[in-house]
C-alpha cells in the first residue's frame, strides 16, 4: 500500500464486500456468543427470519412503497421549485442579492422541528409527510444550484456572447448545460437527505411507511424487525444512487470523453 | 467594406482595496481597413488585451470610443468574431455543434447549419471530428475548431487572443500556417494580439508595437513581405531584419516591465 495507489477494480468489490463480511461476522460473534443480550440487539438469522415475516405476513411492501412514494414525492416538489430559483438565483444578482438571506438563513431551520407544526397544519396524512421532506431539500437545492449556475466559467458565456448569444441563450445554452451535471450530482446528494426526514416524519404521527414499522416494532422490542428496516432503507438509498449515478452518466457523455 | 476605428480608446481599472487605480491603456488611435491584417505586439501587462476585449465589446472604455462601419460598439457582438487565449470551446457540444453555435442563435435551420459547419471542419483540417467531444482533442485542434466556430459566424472582423499561447512551438507554427492560409484565401479583417515577435510579423500585413504599462501604441511597422507566405519566409534576410527591429523595440519596453516589477 502506497499513498494514491490505485486500486483495480476486481480489488474493489473484493475489499468492499470484506467489510460487510467483517460486519455480520462481528455482529453474530456477539449476539450467537451471548455477549448482547437478545433483548438489545437480535441476532442476523433473527433479523432476517422476522423480515421475511414482516414481508409475506404483515405487507410490508406496501410500507415500504409508501415510503418510497413519499421521499419521491416530496423530493421532486422541492426540485420543481428549488432549481429553476436556483439558476435565476444563480444567472441574476438582484435575485441572489435579493433571496440568498434568507434562504441561508432557512437553510438551517432542521425540518424535523417543523414536524409538530405541519401536523398542526397539514394533519398526519400525506401532505403532511411530503412537507417535512420539502422543507428538509427546497434551501439545500435552491443555495447549492444558484453556487453552480454562478460559478460557470466566465470565459464561456464571454465566447457565447462574442458568438452573437443574447441574454436568453446565455442562459439557456451555457448557463443552463454546463451547470447540468452539477445540478443532477445536487441532486443526487439531497435525495439521500431526504431519505432521513421521511423516515423521521413517519417516527411521528403515521400509519404506513417504513419509519411507523419502526416505532411499532419499537413498542414491541423487536429489534430483528427494527434493524430490517433500516438495512431496507439502506439498500434502497444504494439502489437509488446507483440509478442515478448510472442515468447521470448516460445524460451527460461530454464529461466522461 | 469593413472599417474599424479605434479613437482615443483609453482604461483604467478603479482602484481596490485602497491600491491606486490602473491604468492599463492610454488614449489610444487606430484605423484597421478592409482585409488588413493587423497584429499587436507587446509584453505582458502592456494592454493590448485589454484593447481587444474593448474591441469586442466585453470591457468598456474608460474613454473614447469603438466604431465598425461608424457603429459604436458598446456590446458584444456576431459582427465582431473573438478567439480566446483559454480554450473556450463548450466542453457539451461536438465539434461539429461548437462550431455551429453562432449560426443556431441566429436561427439558421439545422440542415444548412452543419453544412456550413462542414465546409469549416474541412478548412481547418478536422474531418473526421466533426462528433468528438472538446475533452478529446489537443490543444491545437480545440483552437483550430475555435477559430472555424469564430468564422462559421462571417464576423466583418476576426479579433484573435494570443490564439496559439498555450501550444507548443511546432503546433503553433502549423496553426500560423494554417490561419494565414485562410486569409490569403478567403481574405477578411483580422486584429491579433502576440507577444511572439515571429508571429507578428509572420501573420502580419502591420504590426503595432505597443509599450508597457500603462500601454500605448510605441511603433507601427509594416510588414512588406509578399504573399502567400511560407514557414521558409522566416529565415529571409527582410525577415530577419523586422525581427530584429521588433526585438529592440520590445526589449526596451520588456527591461521597463521587469525594473518596476
Amino acid at each position: 500500500m502506497r499513498p494514491l495507489d490505485p486500486v483495480t477494480s476486481k480489488q474493489r468489490v473484493v475489499y468492499g464486500l470484506a467489510f460487510f463480511v467483517l460486519f455480520v461476522a462481528l455482529w453474530s460473534w456477539a449476539t450467537f456468543g451471548g455477549h448482547v443480550s437478545k433483548t438489545f440487539l437480535a441476532n442476523p438469522l433473527t433479523m432476517v427470519q422476522e423480515g421475511v415475516e414482516l414481508l409475506t405476513k404483515h405487507g410490508f411492501l406496501f410500507d415500504i412503497g409508501m415510503t418510497i412514494w413519499r421521499v419521491v414525492g416530496g423530493f421532486a416538489l422541492a426540485a420543481i421549485i428549488a432549481v429553476p430559483l436556483g439558476v435565476l438565483m444563480g444567472a441574476y444578482k438582484p435575485v441572489e442579492a435579493f433571496l440568498e438571506p434568507f434562504v441561508s438563513f432557512a437553510r438551517y431551520l432542521p425540518a424535523s422541528a417543523f414536524i409538530p407544526l405541519l401536523i398542526l397544519w397539514a394533519g398526519i396524512g400525506e401532505l403532511q409527510k411530503l412537507l417535512v421532506i420539502f422543507i428538509g431539500s427546497v434551501f439545500q437545492v435552491i443555495l447549492m444550484v444558484a453556487v453552480t449556475v454562478g460559478a460557470t466559467r466566465r470565459d464561456l458565456v464571454e465566447a457565447a456572447y462574442t458568438l452573437g448569444a443574447r441574454d436568453r441563450g446565455i442562459i439557456r445554452r451555457v448557463l443552463l448545460p454546463s451547470s447540468a451535471p452539477e445540478i443532477a450530482e445536487i441532486l443526487r446528494l439531497v435525495l439521500g437527505w431526504a431519505w432521513t426526514y421521511v423516515i423521521v416524519a413517519e417516527l411521528i404521527g403515521s400509519s404506513s411507511g417504513i419509519g411507523h414499522m419502526i416505532t411499532d416494532s419499537q413498542a414491541l422490542l423487536n429489534t430483528g424487525q427494527i434493524i430490517f428496516g433500516i438495512i431496507v432503507i439502506g439498500l434502497i438509498g444504494l439502489l437509488s444512487d446507483f440509478m442515478f449515478k448510472a442515468f447521470n452518466a448516460w445524460l451527460f457523455p461530454w464529461r466522461l470523453a | 467594406m469593413t472599417i474599424l476605428k479605434i479613437e482615443q480608446v483609453s482604461r483604467t481599472f478603479p482602484a481596490r482595496h485602497g491600491n491606486a487605480p490602473t491604468k492599463a491603456l492610454e488614449p489610444t488611435d487606430l484605423v484597421i481597413g478592409n482585409n488588413d491584417f493587423v497584429t499587436i505586439l507587446g509584453p505582458s501587462g502592456c494592454g493590448k488585451s485589454t484593447l481587444l476585449r474593448i474591441v469586442a465589446g466585453l470591457d468598456r472604455p474608460t474613454s473614447g470610443r469603438v466604431t465598425l462601419d461608424g457603429r459604436e460598439v458598446t456590446a458584444p457582438g456576431a459582427d465582431r468574431g473573438m478567439v480566446f487565449q483559454s480554450y473556450t470551446l463548450f466542453p457539451w457540444l461536438t465539434v461539429r455543434e461548437n462550431i455551429a453555435f453562432g449560426l443556431r442563435e441566429r436561427g439558421v435551420p439545422q440542415d444548412e447549419r452543419n453544412k456550413i459547419a462542414d465546409a469549416f471542419i474541412r478548412q481547418v483540417g478536422l474531418s473526421g471530428f466533426e462528433n468528438h467531444w472538446p475533452k478529446q482533442l489537443s490543444g491545437g485542434m480545440q483552437q483550430r475548431t475555435a477559430i472555424a466556430r469564430a468564422l462559421a459566424n462571417d464576423p466583418k472582423i476576426l479579433l484573435l487572443d494570443e490564439p496559439f499561447g498555450a501550444l507548443d512551438n511546432q503546433t503553433r507554427a502549423l496553426m500560423q500556417e494554417m490561419l494565414l492560409g485562410i486569409w490569403e484565401r478567403d481574405q477578411k479583417t483580422v486584429l491579433f494580439v502576440t507577444h511572439d515577435i515571429e508571429e507578428a510579423i509572420f501573420l502580419g500585413s502591420r504590426v503595432i508595437v505597443m509599450s508597457a504599462r500603462p500601454g500605448r501604441i510605441k511603433a507601427e511597422i509594416d510588414v512588406d513581405l509578399p504573399h502567400p507566405r511560407s514557414y521558409k519566409i522566416k529565415t529571409t534576410p527582410e525577415f530577419v531584419q523586422l525581427k530584429e527591429r521588433l526585438v529592440e523595440e520590445i526589449r526596451t519596453e520588456a527591461l521597463k516591465v521587469a525594473e518596476h516589477a
